[in-house]
């Protein structure tokens, strides 16, 4: 079996998890209509007693809380390939292991806030009201190592400086827009209305199509850019 | 790596000209670009660290673990709209920390020592922003977005931001470990000796924050003496210095796996030996 082909089983978790995460994310019940931040604490206490609502809420964030750093393994492929580019030093392979954990690891502490206000729902309004906040704010927020991710991919294609190189260009520049479609929302804190508020525009729906878009994206050019080392390896073998 | 080694064998004339220039050039031909544009995210990160956190969102020097309910939710109301840009700001540049980490594992990887010691460093400190600094950048936004929470639970996320602030330790105090011991044992020069006991310097400020975690006031609470100025003025001298010493390897760096040579007093580094070091 060649290295490659284990690359490919990789990838190919990809799909499945992509399933997953659209039932997830369409299950629970407060992401098909943001929930909005101007909410008072009553209305999101009765929010998470809601019967129709309790349920869907624990199963869609048990599925995400098991299946939120699936991919992990998808971020180490885009690692490999960096490792296959015509750079000088592994530093580049280096920033990207770094920024692998830090995007699963910050949704999956948003997921325990949204467990945690979902598992006594008949608490105090304040207190379930302020574990959705700590949520939103996480999930929303957290986009620091996404950034860094698309930010350091683009310069390493940009560096990859071969006669055929790993990634064209696009993807590159592709990135870079991704980067700069995350970054309003590290602002929500400034907004509880409007486009830039956790359930606005940008925060929430520029933000999830972007990422929901690399992880498209990514896993075409993986794709290929496997295949393309298979052959590779096939010929040299 | 081919195409890297062959194209650096240009001849490589100094850069003149506009600071936009200059780094046009080095982008195109300078064998170290990777290494500068980690060293440079670097000081950046630490600048806009700096400012974030003493200037904009006043959390440093911190306010204090002993204030009664109504002083911290004052706090908050007077902060308000540097905390929300500010940590904003941070959310934006964390991810700078990745090419930090990736330098200083790097400088573990130059030296003769195992690679276990840079990727141990680098998982320990990639795992680290987010006790060590994330968290209360996500509980400061969460206690300024609302001022008319409940007072105790806007005293809660204080306490919670601070806490895991200072009181996060463990990360750094064996990340800085592993990195003094690859210094101790390193044969290649990478760094000098003096700077391993810096690391362990930087390690015993994590062991003196501990305590608070139970004092409110005196010099062990999170404001105090020892548990913030001493450890404050140690990571900033190390941080200065270990930055200052990785430009030193970077000028150094001949891309070998022997001793790093010395550069030449008050040269910097000379072209045509950078080719040569290219070939």
């Amino acid at each position: 079996m060649r290295r490659a082909d284990g690359e490919l089983i990789l990838l190919w978790t990809l799909p499945a998890l992509g399933i997953i995460w659209i039932s997830a994310f369409f299950l629970f019940p407060g992401f098909i209509q943001p929930m909005s931040p101007t909410m008072s604490a009553e209305e999101v206490a009765a929010f998470y007693r809601d019967p129709a609502n309790l349920s869907r809420i624990r199963y869609s964030m048990i599925l995400f809380n098991w299946f939120c750093v699936g991919l992990v393994p998808i971020l180490t492929l885009i690692v490999m390939q960096i490792r296959r580019m015509a750079h000088r030093t592994p530093i580049l392979s280096y920033c990207m292991l770094g920024c692998a954990t830090g995007g699963p690891t910050l949704f999956l502490i948003a997921n325990l806030f949204w467990l945690l206000a979902a598992f006594r729902p008949e608490r105090d309004p304040e207190l379930i009201q302020m574990f959705n906040d700590l949520a939103w704010v996480t999930f929303t927020s957290q986009v620091p190592y996404l950034i860094a991710q698309s930010v350091i991919l683009a310069l390493a294609i940009y560096l990859d400086r071969q006669s055929r190189p790993v990634f064209k260009p696009w993807v590159a520049h592709f990135n870079l827009l991704v980067a700069a479609a995350l970054a309003p929302a590290a602002f929500i804190g400034l907004a509880l209305g409007g486009p830039m508020a956790w359930d606005g525009l940008f925060p929430f729906w520029v933000k999830n199509i972007a990422i929901a878009l690399w992880i498209i994206v990514m896993g075409i050019v993986l794709g290929q850019a496997i295949q393309r080392q298979r052959v590779e390896e096939g010929v040299a073998a | 790596m081919s195409a890297a080694a062959t194209e650096t064998v240009t001849p490589l004339e100094p850069p003149s000209g506009s600071l936009l220039h200059r780094v046009a050039w080095h982008w195109r031909h300078n064998p170290k670009r990777e290494l500068w544009f980690a060293w440079w995210s670097m000081v950046v990160f630490y600048q806009v660290f700096g400012l974030v956190f003493f200037v904009l969102t006043r959390t440093q020097p911190p306010p204090k673990p002993w204030w009664e309910v109504p002083r911290v939710v004052q706090w908050f109301n007077d902060n308000h709209h540097g905390l929300l840009i500010g940590f904003g700001i941070m959310f934006l540049v964390t991810g700078m920390t990745a090419p930090c980490n990736a330098l200083i594992a790097y400088s573990m990887r130059r030296m003769s020592v195992s690679r276990s010691f840079a990727y141990s460093y680098l998982l320990l400190y990639s795992l680290s922003a987010i006790p060590g600094m994330l968290l209360m950048c996500i509980a400061l936004t969460v206690g300024a977005m609302r001022p008319d929470r409940d007072p105790e639970l806007i005293s809660w996320l204080y306490d919670f931001a601070f806490l895991s602030f200072v009181g996060t330790m463990g990360v750094f105090l064996i990340g800085s470990l592993v990195w003094m011991v690859a210094i101790l044992i390193d044969k290649n020069r990478v760094f000098p000796k003096w700077f391993a006991y810096l690391n362990l310097c930087n390690a015993l400020t994590e062991v003196v924050v501990s305590p608070a975690w139970i004092f409110k006031s005196g010099v062990f609470a999170w404001d105090g003496v020892i548990a913030w100025w001493i450890n404050m003025v140690v990571f900033v001298v190390y941080t200065g210095v270990f930055i200052y010493l990785l430009r030193g390897m970077i000028l150094r760096e001949d891309f070998g796996s022997g001793p790093l040579p010395d550069l030449a007093p008050n040269e910097e580094p000379d072209p045509s030996g950078l080719a040569r070091a290219a070939q």
